[in-house]
């Protein structure tokens, strides 16, 4: 048996954001890979051509298939495999959503040195999101 | 044991016969043989106790077409999904802990970014020798360490400042207290672990775990759930790098991602009744194995 978190421990309130934002990001990730294999949303990359493009490197793959980097993917939703790229970047989102719910909870608690942890790390989460270091993209 | 090796290998090689098929081969054999594969590792790996990317990677980055950037694309949201899950039930049942992972995912999560960085940055032959390299050392490390519930420590004066210290009830309802040790060393050691986390695209429990426990003194439960909880934030900030680099090609990435985490349903249901330990000397075989395979070929001897 296990001993339950307090329900203001903002451990708890981490606990409640992942499990909420996980359920509704598997839905979506399952949603758009039906969508995307079954050929219901066309992809942007023909699957057929897939097998002779897995074997560059990524870099390469982008330039044969003239595919976006960085952020521009947000353009191509209405591909079937961007649809599973939003999917990816939506899980990579999770982890800084609820650490930037919880520095409120950690400030109420008196737990300041863990309030600003929280802090510096949504903002390291915040800057590989938005590609902002040298080499992002 | 030798039937799970044999079907391990006879999957592992079948791409191999595939590509001899040439253009004949359909290009959904490929998801769908990654997505068995990955099933199989997703049962080992849990009964094995280590994590489905450190057996992943090696495999496919050595034994199937494509290129290691989206292996190692796939092998970290992979661990990235499979962790995110678990946590909030691990969070309520305090057997992972915040506060304990604040410290070490800031650093992680930092120096994965680097190594991710540096993993595009580098040659590819490079990148898989290494590789092979730190798989060869993980079969040792998996062969060699044993956990240890050590309770009674001495905090340090970094341990006291952070606030690292709780308690949970473990399987006997009794009340385990922790409080960790040699606090800035495990910090450091999981700047260590990120950078080799977001280079090969690994969850690193295989490190974390033994960090957790050995150097810092935290129970050995506690050390696995908040590893757990630590890969669930530092492979975000790397996956960022593979997201914008177009590294996540969703044909491998999403097949890979289900069947690891079916197979680790499978595999935690099945755990009470299969022999761990001749699992766990699968798994150490097929890690030699699978990094001897990813040295050779990135030295150019086994192409």
């Amino acid at each position: 048996m296990i001993a339950p978190a307090s329900e203001r421990d903002p451990q708890h309130t981490y606990a409640r954001w992942l499990e909420l934002g996980t359920r509704i990001v598997f839905a979506f990730g399952v949603l758009a890979l039906a969508l995307y294999l079954s050929g219901l949303v066309a992809p942007l990359i023909p699957l057929r051509d897939l097998p002779s493009l897995w074997t560059l490197p990524a870099a390469e793959l982008l330039r044969e298939a003239h595919a976006p980097s960085g952020w521009a993917w947000l353009r191509y939703l209405r591909y079937g495999d961007y649809l599973n790229v939003a999917a990816i970047a939506a899980f990579s989102l999770l982890s800084l959503v609820c650490l930037a719910r919880v520095i409120r909870a950690f400030l109420r608690c008196g737990e300041r040195v863990q309030a600003l942890l929280a802090a510096l790390q949504v903002l390291v989460l915040l800057a590989a999101a938005l590609g902002a270091f040298p080499g992002a993209s | 044991m030798i039937r799970v090796i044999l079907l391990v290998a006879g999957l592992a090689l079948a791409p191999s016969a595939l590509a001899a098929g040439g253009d004949a081969a359909a290009w959904w054999a490929w998801p769908l043989a990654l997505f068995t594969l990955s099933f199989l590792l997703g049962v080992l790996a849990v009964i094995a106790g280590v994590g489905g990317g450190v057996l992943f990677v090696p495999i496919v980055g050595s034994f199937f077409p494509f290129h290691l950037d989206f292996v190692r694309g796939a092998g970290l949201v992979l661990a990235l999904a499979g962790t995110l899950a678990a946590a909030p039930t691990l969070l309520r049942s305090g057997l992972a802990s915040l506060r304990l992972v604040l410290p070490l995912a800031l650093a992680g999560s930092i120096c994965s970014l680097a190594g991710a960085l540096a993993g595009f940055a580098l040659p590819v032959n490079v990148v898989q020798s290494a590789l092979g390299l730190v798989i060869l050392a993980v079969a040792v490390l998996v062969l060699i360490t044993r956990g240890t519930d050590v309770v009674a420590i001495e905090p340090d004066a970094f341990g006291r400042l952070l606030g690292l210290n709780g308690e949970f009830n473990d399987h006997l309802q009794q009340r385990v207290q922790w409080r960790t040790r040699r606090t800035a060393l495990g910090v450091a050691a999981f700047g260590g672990i990120g950078f080799i986390g977001g280079l090969f695209g690994l969850g690193a429990g295989w490190a974390n775990v033994p960090a957790l426990n050995l150097l810092m003194g935290a129970p050995l439960k506690l050390a696995v759930g908040t590893s757990g909880l630590a890969i669930s934030i530092i492979n975000s900030s790397a996956a960022w790098v593979y997201i914008g680099r177009g590294a996540l090609l969703p044909a491998i990435a999403m097949p890979a991602i289900l069947g690891v985490m079916l197979g680790s349903r499978l595999g935690a249901h099945l755990l009470h009744g299969m022999p761990s330990v001749a699992v766990r000397r699968i798994v150490i075989a097929v890690l030699a194995i699978a990094g001897a395979r990813a040295l050779l070929r990135g030295l150019g001897v086994w192409p």
